[in-house]
C-alpha cells in the first residue's frame, strides 16, 4: 500500500513545518504503523519550538502523562527566549504599531534605516534624561547601532515564532522585516518564511503571490553554484505543491511553472518523483493537452529513474499503445491518488467525502484511452470498450452516445452487432495536391503584382511628364 | 708481452698497499645490493661494468682467474641460486630469468660444440672457411686493442669500421644470427674507453684535433651500434666471465690475448698508484689513471669511516653530479649509479630525500628519446625509489616537498631531530605522470602479442601502489589538487576495466603478497649481511612504513566513485573533464547506459571537446565507441546509431581511436605526423574491438534504414546513414554475391533479407558472426536483436506489402513474425499513430483494414512536382525581396527549417537536446561552464536544429549564468562533432 508513497522523499525538500501536514496525512490513511508515524512527528517536532505539541504527542505515543524532564526544560528556555527576543524587537514593533509613523517610512530603504536611526536616537535621549545611570559613552555606542539591530531582531523574532507554530505572527513581522532590511540574504530567507507561513496559514492567494516572487528572486539571483540554484528550484517547486492542489488556478500554475525548461531541467536532475503531480496535473486539465508530448518524452527520458503507476499508465497508452497494460495501471493509479497527500485531498460534501482529483484524474484518463483507441480503430465491440473504460455495457453505450451527440466524437453505434464504427476522413490525394497547388497561385499572383505595379506607376509618372 | 707482466706485477703491489680500502670496497659492493634487493629485480643488469667503480672493477680479474680455473661452476651456482632466490619474488621475473639462463647454459653448450668440432679438426691443419674469418676479426680487435692503448682514435675508428664489415661476414660464415661473442666484447671495451676519454677533459683537450674529431665520431657511431647489441651488451657486462671463458676457449692459441685484456683492465688501478711516476710518453694511459684515481677518491671519501662523512661532503658530491647531466661523457646509467649510492650515505633524511629525488630524474633521464621508452627495469626500480621517497615523507612528516619555496644551501643538513618543517624541491606528482607516461610508452612499443606486453601489464599493480601512496600522501599534507592529478591517473589505470578485468588485477595485487615479502626478507637479510661484514649501513634507515601492496576495493566501481568525488571537488578543469569521459566510459562498460548518457549530456564534454588536447580527444571519442556498445547491449537501437555513426561517418575509425594507423589513398603522411600518431596510440589491452563495434554500427543502421528505405520508396529523403546506403549500393552493384566473409558482407546479406521480411534469415546471418562471443552477455543480446530483427522485419513488411492486401488478420502476422500478439498490435498501433501506416484495426475481427491511400506513382510524382513548385514560387519571391529590398506583403510567412524536418528523424536528438538541457544539474558540480554552442553532439540534422537549437539554448540559460545570450544565438550550429584527429594531427 505505501509502495509508491513518496512523503521521506518530498520530506527531505521541505520545511520542518510543512512536513507535518503531510504526515497527518499519512496518519490519516492509515499507510503505516501509527506508532511510527508519531515517532517520526517527535522527532521532526524535536528541532522545532513547538513542545507543547510534541508533549502532547509524546503523551499519545506512550500513553503516559509523564513528559520527559529535558522537554519541560526546554519549554522554560523557549519561552525566556522568547521573551529575550520579543524585547529586542519591542521597540521597532511598537513604532510600526503606530499608524502614523508608518507612513513616514518610504519605499527608500537606506533612508527609512536613517529616519529610524534618527527617530531611536532622539527617543534614546530622552531615555537618558530619565535615568542618569549610564555614562555618555555606553549611549553612543548604543545609538550607533541602534536601527539595524533592531530590524534584525525582528527577523530573529519572526524564526523563532515560526519555529514556535505561531506562523500568523510570524508572517507579519517578516512582511515588515523584508521591508526594512537591507540585508538581501536575510530578505530572501524572509520570503521563504514567509512563504511558509502562508502556506501553514492556508492563504492561498498571498502564498502564490509570494511564490511568484521568489520564483523571481531564484531566477535572478547570481548564485555562487548552479547547483545552489538548482536546489533552490528544487525546493521552490516543492513548496509550491502545496499551492498548486489548493489554489483554484493551480492547476495552471503548476504546468506553467513545472514546464519551464529551467525547472524542467531541475524534475529530470534532481525531482523525479514531482514528475507524478506534473503528469496528474497534465491528465487532468483539459485545456493542457498539448503539454501532453512533452511530458511523455520527459517521462521516457526518466524511466529508469522514476516510475509510479500515473507515468506508467501514459506510457502504456503513448508510447507502447498497450490498452490492456493502460487499463491495469489505470486501477494502480487510483490508488496512488489516494495516498498521496497533494493529490488525495479530499473535500467533505455533505455526509460523503470525495476526493475530486481523483474523480477527474479517472474520468480524464478514461478519455485517453478511448480517444486513443478509437482514432487506430474502425470498427469496436462496446462490450469490451466497456470493458477498458470500467464502465458498464449500457453505461458504455450512454456515454459514447452522448460524445456522439454533443459531436466530439464521429462515429456512428451499430446497436445490431453491438458495434461502433469510427467514421474515417482521409484527405483525398487530389485535394491534397490542389490544395498544395492553390497557395502557389495565390503567391505567384501576388508576386506579379507586386512587380508589375510599380512598374505602371513608373510609366504613369513618365506619361504624365 | 713483458709490459703486460710488470702491469700485473704493479697491480698486485698496488693492491697490497691498499688492503684496507680493498676491503671497504668489497663491502660497499656487497652493501649496494640491499638497495638493489627491494626493487624485486634480479640480476637485472644496471650493474654494468661501466657503472661498476673502480674497486668493483679491480675485483674482475681476480674473480676471472679463480673462475676458470674450477670455481667458476660453484661462483655460477651461487649466483643462480641468488637469482632464483629474487626470482621467486615476481614469478615474471623468475620467467625472465630462466629464460636467461637457459639462455646461456645454451651457449654455453655451443661454444663446447665448437670447440670440440674444432679439436677435432685438428690444429692449423685446414683453417675452414669460418675459422679463417674469426681469425681475422679477431686480428681486427686486436688492432683496436693496440689503438686503444695508444689512444689513437682515428685507427681505432678505422678499424671499427672494418669490424662492423667483418661481422656481416662472419655471420655469414657462422650462418646463425647469433653475433659472435668476441664482437660484443669489444664492443663493451671500446664502450668503455670511450667513456674514460670522454670523462677525462685535460686529455681530451691535449689530444690533436684529427684525433678528437675521431673521438667524437667514434662516440656517435659506438652509440648507434650499441643499440642494436644492447642485451649482450648487457650480458657481457652481467657474466663477463661468459664471455672470457669463451673467448678463451675460442682463442685457444692466443693465450697473450687474454693476458692482455686482463691487464688492460687491470692498468688503470696500477697506475693509479703509479701515477707520479707516469712519463710523458705514458700519457695515453695517463689520463686514464688521473680519471680512476678521481674516481676512487670519491668512492674512498664515502666509504673510510661512516664517522668522516660529512653532510657537506655528500652535498658536494651531489652538486658535482648533478652539474654533470647532460655533459658529454657522462653515462646516464652511472650518474643514476653514483647518486643511488650517494644516497646511502647520506646524513640526514632530508638529504637522503633530495637526493633521491635526484636519482628518480636521473632515472628519467635514462632514456633521452622521445619516441622510446625507459628501460623497465629503471622504471622498476624508479617505483622502488618512489615508495622510498615516500617512506622518508611519512616518518618525518616536518619534511615538506615542494617547488614554490627556493630552499635554503643549508636546508636539508637540518636532520632527523629538526623540529621545524624542512623544504626540499620536487614535485612529487610529476614524477608520478612521468612514470605513468613511461609505463604507457612501454606498452605502445611492445608487441601486444608477446609474453613480455603480458609481463609489463603485470607490473601494472606497481604503480598503483605508488599512486595510491602519492595520493595518500599528498591528501594527508592537504595538498589536494595534486591529489585529484594522481587520482586521474589512477582512474586511466581503471576505467577501461569491466569488472571481470578488475577482479583479475585485483587478485594478481593480493596474489605476489608471499613473494613480496619474501622480498622484503630478502632485503632483511641482505642487510643483516651488511652489518656483519662491518660495511657501512645506510647513515639513514628509513623503515618501511609505506604500504608495497595496493588495496583495491571490491567493485571497481567503488574505486572509481571514490576517486572521481576527489577530483570532482579538487581537480583543474582538464582533470575533470578527462575524469569524467572515464567515468563515463567505466558506467558504459558497466551497461549503465542512461547513468552514462545523463553524465555525458550533464557534463557538455561534447562542447568544448573540440578545444581539447588530442588525446582528451581521442577518449573522447573511445567514450562515444563504448556507448554505442552500450547502447546497443541495451537494446536501444538508435542511441547506439547515433554514438557510432560520426565514428563511421569519415571512415578513420582506426585513426579517432587510436587503435593504429590507417593508410589513406589519397595523402601520404609525413613521417613526422606518422611518428606523432604513433605516440598517441592506445597501447592494446585497452582497445575496443574495430569488428564488434562496426558490426554494432552497421546492425543498428540497417535496422533503421531498411524499413525507412521500404517505406518511401519514391521519395528520396535524406537517409539516416549515408555510410549504410553507401555500403548498399555498393553491394548491389555485384554481379556475383558469394557467402559473407567478412562483418560488413554478413550486414549486407542480412539487409537483402530484411528487405524481404525474412527474419529468419536475418537473424541466421548475423548471429553467425564471431564477434558475439566477446559479448558478457551473448544470449541476451542476441536474443534482443532477434526481436528487433522481427521488429523490423514486421514494420518493413507492412510497408513493403500494405498496397497488395485490404486486410491483415493479426494472427496472420504473429505467426509470421512469430510475435506475441500485444507486442504486434502494439508495433502496428504505432504505425498507425504516426501515421506511418494508413490503416486501421477491425476490432471485433483482429484484422487491419488498409485505407487506400497510397498514392499511385503519378500522384507522387504530382506532389513532388508541388514541392518543386513551390521551392521555385519561394526562390521568385526571394529574389524579389532581395531587388526590393521590402518584404512581400501578404504572403503567408515561409516555413523555414521545419520543412526539411522529417519527423521519423531521430527522436533521440531531440532526447539529447531537452536532457542535455538539465545543465542546471551537475549533480556532481562540475561547473559545465565552458563556452561553445550546446546543441547536441548527436544531431546531424542542421535544418531541425534551427528550430531546436534555440530552444535548447533556451534551456540552458540560467545553468550557464553570465554566458546565456551566447549559448542561444550559437544554438543552431553548436553540434560537436565526432573529433576529428586529422586536424590537429597535421598541425
Amino acid at each position: 500500500m505505501a509502495e509508491h508513497d513518496l512523503t521521506s522523499r518530498l520530506a527531505a525538500q521541505l520545511d520542518r513545518h510543512l512536513v507535518f501536514p503531510l504526515l497527518e496525512f499519512v496518519q490519516d490513511r492509515r499507510l503505516y504503523p501509527e506508532a511510527e508515524v508519531m515517532e517520526a512527528k517527535l522527532r521532526l517536532l524535536d528541532g522545532t519550538n513547538m513542545v507543547e505539541y510534541a508533549m502532547e504527542i509524546h503523551r499519545s505515543l506512550h500513553g503516559t502523562e509523564d513528559v520527559p524532564g529535558d522537554m519541560v526544560a526546554r519549554r522554560k528556555e523557549v519561552h525566556a527566549r522568547l521573551k529575550v527576543l520579543e524585547a529586542a524587537a519591542a521597540p521597532l514593533v511598537t513604532f510600526l504599531r503606530n499608524p502614523q509613523l508608518v507612513q513616514e517610512l518610504r519605499p527608500d530603504r537606506q533612508y527609512n534605516l536613517h529616519m529610524l536611526h534618527q527617530r531611536f536616537q532622539a527617543r534614546l535621549k530622552m531615555d537618558t534624561m530619565y535615568s542618569y545611570g549610564t555614562t555618555t559613552n555606553q549611549i553612543l555606542l548604543f545609538t550607533m547601532q541602534i536601527g539595524r539591530d533592531h530590524i534584525e531582531a525582528m527577523y530573529d523574532n519572526a524564526k523563532f515564532l515560526f519555529e514556535c507554530g505561531i506562523y500568523t505572527h510570524a508572517a507579519e513581522y517578516l512582511y515588515q522585516y523584508r521591508a526594512l532590511s537591507t540585508n538581501s540574504e536575510r530578505s530572501v530567507s524572509a520570503s521563504w518564511g514567509i512563504l511558509a507561513s502562508e502556506i501553514l496559514n492556508q492563504n492561498w492567494d498571498t502564498a502564490l503571490e509570494e511564490l511568484n516572487r521568489l520564483k523571481e528572486i531564484i531566477d535572478s539571483k547570481n548564485f555562487s553554484s548552479p547547483l545552489n540554484q538548482l536546489q533552490n528550484r528544487v525546493w521552490l517547486m516543492h513548496w509550491s505543491l502545496f499551492i498548486f492542489f489548493n489554489h483554484e488556478n493551480g492547476r495552471n500554475g503548476i504546468i506553467d511553472l513545472f514546464f519551464q525548461d529551467r525547472y524542467l531541467n531541475a524534475i529530470q536532475t534532481n525531482a523525479h518523483h514531482l514528475l507524478r503531480y506534473l503528469a496528474t496535473a497534465v491528465v487532468v486539465n483539459k485545456r493542457r493537452r498539448n503539454m501532453l508530448r512533452e511530458l511523455i518524452k520527459v517521462i521516457q527520458q526518466e524511466q529508469h529513474c522514476y516510475k509510479d503507476p500515473i507515468t506508467e499508465f501514459l506510457e502504456c497508452l503513448y508510447v507502447n499503445y498497450d490498452f490492456d497494460g493502460a487499463q491495469k495501471k489505470l486501477m494502480d493509479c487510483e490508488q496512488v491518488i489516494l495516498n498521496d497527500p497533494f493529490l488525495g485531498r479530499h473535500t467533505e460534501a455533505g455526509n460523503f467525502i470525495t476526493v475530486p482529483l481523483r474523480d477527474e484524474f479517472l474520468e480524464n484518463a478514461r478519455m485517453f484511452i478511448f480517444e486513443t483507441y478509437c482514432r487506430i480503430h474502425r470498427r469496436i465491440d462496446i462490450s469490451i470498450l466497456a470493458e477498458k473504460l470500467n464502465m458498464r455495457y449500457d453505461e458504455a453505450e450512454l456515454w459514447i452516445m452522448n460524445l456522439v451527440r454533443s459531436s466530439k466524437l464521429d462515429a456512428k453505434i451499430d446497436s445490431v452487432s453491438g458495434t461502433l464504427i469510427m467514421s474515417t476522413d482521409h484527405i483525398n490525394v487530389h485535394e491534397e495536391i490542389i490544395e498544395g497547388l492553390k497557395k502557389l497561385n495565390s503567391r505567384t499572383y501576388l508576386l506579379a503584382k507586386n512587380i508589375v505595379e510599380p512598374a505602371q506607376l513608373a510609366q504613369q509618372a513618365a506619361r504624365g511628364d | 708481452m713483458a709490459q703486460h707482466v710488470v702491469d700485473i706485477a704493479f697491480a698486485a703491489r698496488g693492491r697490497g698497499q691498499q688492503p684496507a680500502a680493498f676491503k671497504i670496497d668489497e663491502s660497499h659492493a656487497r652493501a649496494r645490493a640491499p638497495v638493489r634487493a627491494p626493487s624485486q629485480v634480479p640480476a637485472m643488469g644496471l650493474y654494468t661494468l661501466q657503472s661498476l667503480s673502480p674497486a668493483e672493477a679491480k675485483e674482475h680479474p681476480l674473480a676471472m682467474a679463480s673462475r676458470f680455473w674450477g670455481q667458476g661452476d660453484s661462483d655460477s651456482e651461487e649466483e643462480e641460486e641468488i637469482e632464483s632466490e629474487e626470482g621467486s619474488d615476481i614469478e615474471e621475473s623468475r620467467g625472465r630469468d630462466e629464460e636467461k639462463r637457459t639462455g646461456v647454459t645454451s651457449r654455453y653448450l655451443k661454444g663446447d660444440d665448437d670447440d670440440s668440432d674444432e679439436s677435432d679438426s685438428g690444429h692449423r691443419v685446414v683453417r675452414s672457411l669460418r675459422d679463417k674469418r674469426n681469425e681475422e676479426m679477431k686480428s681486427i680487435v686486436d688492432q683496436m686493442r693496440n689503438a686503444m692503448k695508444i689512444n689513437d682514435w682515428v685507427s681505432l675508428q678505422e678499424s671499427f669500421e672494418k669490424l662492423n664489415k667483418h661481422l656481416e661476414k662472419v655471420a655469414r660464415v657462422n650462418e646463425s644470427t647469433e653475433v659472435p661473442r668476441m664482437y660484443i666484447k669489444t664492443l663493451v671495451l671500446l664502450e668503455d674507453f670511450l667513456a674514460e676519454a670522454l670523462a677525462n677533459k685535460e686529455a681530451k683537450k691535449k689530444m690533436s684535433s684529427s684525433n678528437a674529431k675521431a673521438l667524437n665520431a667514434m662516440k656517435q657511431k659506438l652509440k648507434k651500434n650499441n643499440k642494436q647489441y644492447e642485451d649482450q651488451i648487457q650480458k657481457c657486462r652481467e657474466h663477463p666471465e661468459s664471455f672470457e671463458e669463451d673467448d678463451d676457449k675460442d682463442d685457444d692459441d692466443d693465450e697473450d690475448e687474454e693476458e692482455d685484456s686482463d691487464a688492460e683492465i687491470e692498468d688503470p688501478e696500477k697506475m693509479a698508484m703509479e701515477s707520479d711516476e707516469e712519463d710523458e710518453d705514458k700519457k695515453d694511459d695517463g689520463w686514464e689513471t688521473k680519471l680512476s684515481r678521481k674516481d676512487k677518491l670519491m668512492d674512498k671519501q664515502f666509504l673510510k669511516d661512516p664517522s668522516e662523512i660529512t653532510w657537506d661532503i655528500v652535498d658536494k658530491k651531489l652538486k658535482e653530479i648533478v652539474a654533470s647531466r647532460g655533459k658529454k661523457g657522462t653515462g646516464r646509467i652511472e650518474r643514476v649509479e653514483q647518486l643511488t649510492f650517494l644516497t646511502r650515505v647520506a646524513k640526514t633524511p632530508a638529504q637522503k630525500l633530495e637526493i633521491l629525488f635526484h636519482v628518480i630524474s636521473a632515472q628519467f633521464d635514462v632514456n633521452p628519446s622521445l619516441l622510446g621508452h625507459m628501460p623497465v627495469k629503471v622504471w622498476k626500480k624508479c617505483v622502488d625509489n618512489m615508495l622510498l621517497v615516500l617512506d622518508i615523507l611519512q616518518q618525518y612528516p616536518n619534511i615538506v616537498v615542494d617547488t614554490t619555496v627556493e630552499p635554503d644551501e643549508k636546508e636539508t643538513q637540518k636532520g632527523a631531530d629538526y623540529n621545524g618543517t624542512i623544504h626540499v624541491t620536487g614535485d612529487l606528482v610529476a614524477f608520478l605522470e612521468r612514470l605513468d607516461s613511461e609505463f604507457f610508452k612501454t606498452l605502445q612499443c611492445t608487441d601486444p602479442y608477446t609474453k613480455d606486453y603480458v609481463l609489463r601489464l603485470r607490473e601494472e599493480p606497481l604503480f598503483l601502489v605508488v599512486a595510491q601512496n602519492v595520493q595518500d600522501y599528498l591528501e594527508r599534507v592537504g595538498n589536494l589538487k595534486a591529489a585529484a592529478k594522481v587520482a586521474l591517473r589512477r582512474v586511466e589505470l581503471v576505467y577501461y576495466k569491466p569488472q571481470e578485468v578488475y577482479d583479475a588485477m585485483r587478485k594478481l595485487a593480493e596474489q605476489p603478497e608471499d613473494s613480496m615479502e619474501d622480498g622484503d626478507d630478502e632485503a632483511g637479510d641482505e642487510h643483516q649481511t651488511v652489518d656483519d661484514h662491518g660495511g657501512p649501513p645506510p647513515f639513514v634507515v628509513i623503515p618501511e612504513v609505506v604500504p608495497r601492496k595496493p588495496t583495491f576495493p571490491e567493485s571497481g566501481r567503488t574505486l572509481m566513485d571514490g576517486l572521481m568525488s576527489l577530483i570532482y571537488k579538487f581537480g583543474d578543469e582538464r582533470t575533470k573533464a578527462r575524469a569524467m569521459l572515464c567515468d563515463i566510459y567505466h558506467h558504459a562498460i558497466s551497461d549503465e547506459f542512461s547513468v552514462a548518457r545523463d553524465l555525458l549530456l550533464m557534463s557538455h564534454l561534447q562542447d568544448g571537446v573540440q578545444l581539447m588536447d588530442i588525446s582528451s580527444q581521442i577518449l573522447f571519442n573511445r567514450v562515444m565507441a563504448q556507448l554505442g556498445l552500450c547502447a546497443f547491449k541495451a537494446g536501444l537501437i538508435t542511441e547506439a546509431h547515433s554514438c557510432l555513426t560520426e565514428l563511421y561517418s569519415t571512415g578513420r575509425v582506426k585513426e579517432l581511436l587510436a587503435q593504429g594507423v590507417q593508410q589513406s589513398r589519397y595523402h601520404e603522411k609525413t613521417p613526422e605526423q606518422e611518428r606523432l600518431e604513433r605516440r598517441r596510440q592506445m597501447p592494446y589491452h585497452m582497445h575496443i574491438n574495430l569488428e564488434l563495434l562496426e558490426a554494432t554500427h552497421l546492425i543498428c543502421a540497417m535496422l533503421i534504414e531498411v524499413p525507412i528505405m521500404a517505406a518511401s520508396t519514391y521519395d528520396k529523403r535524406r537517409p539516416m546513414s549515408k555510410t549504410f546506403r553507401r555500403l548498399l549500393e555498393v553491394s548491389e552493384r555485384q554481379t556475383f554475391i558469394g557467402p559473407p566473409e567478412n562483418v560488413r558482407d554478413h550486414v549486407m546479406a542480412a539487409t537483402r533479407a530484411l528487405n524481404k521480411g525474412d527474419y529468419q534469415k536475418v537473424f541466421s546471418v548475423i548471429s553467425s558472426l564471431e564477434i558475439w562471443k566477446l559479448l558478457r552477455n551473448k544470449e541476451q543480446v542476441l536474443e534482443m536483436l532477434k526481436l528487433k530483427v522481427k521488429e523490423e522485419a514486421l514494420r518493413t513488411y507492412l510497408f513493403s506489402y500494405s498496397s497488395c492486401y485490404e486486410s491483415l488478420s493479426l494472427d496472420q502476422l504473429t505467426t509470421m513474425f512469430d510475435l506475441t500478439e500485444p507486442h504486434a498490435h502494439s508495433i502496428v498501433s504505432k504505425m498507425m499513430m504516426q501515421e506511418e501506416l494508413h490503416a486501421s484495426w477491425d476490432q471485433p475481427t483482429k484484422c487491419i483494414v488498409f485505407h487506400s491511400v497510397d498514392q499511385t506513382r503519378l500522384q507522387g510524382l504530382l506532389f513532388q512536382m508541388a514541392d518543386k513548385l513551390s521551392v521555385l514560387v519561394e526562390s521568385n519571391e526571394r529574389a524579389y525581396e532581395a531587388r526590393t529590398g521590402g518584404t512581400l506583403e501578404g504572403v503567408p510567412p515561409r516555413r523555414r527549417g521545419d520543412g526539411q524536418d522529417s519527423s521519423n528523424l531521430g527522436r533521440w536528438q531531440d532526447n539529447f537536446v531537452s536532457s542535455q538541457g538539465r545543465q542546471g544539474g551537475n549533480k556532481f558540480g562540475y561547473a559545465g561552464g565552458r563556452g561553445g554552442g550546446q546543441g547536441g553532439g548527436y544531431q546531424k540534422d542542421r535544418g531541425g536544429q534551427g528550430s531546436r537549437g534555440g530552444h535548447g539554448g533556451s534551456r540552458f540559460q540560467d545553468g550557464r549564468g553570465r554566458n546565456q545570450y551566447g549559448s542561444t544565438a550559437r544554438g543552431g550550429d553548436g553540434s560537436a562533432r565526432m573529433v576529428s584527429l586529422n586536424r590537429a594531427g597535421r598541425v
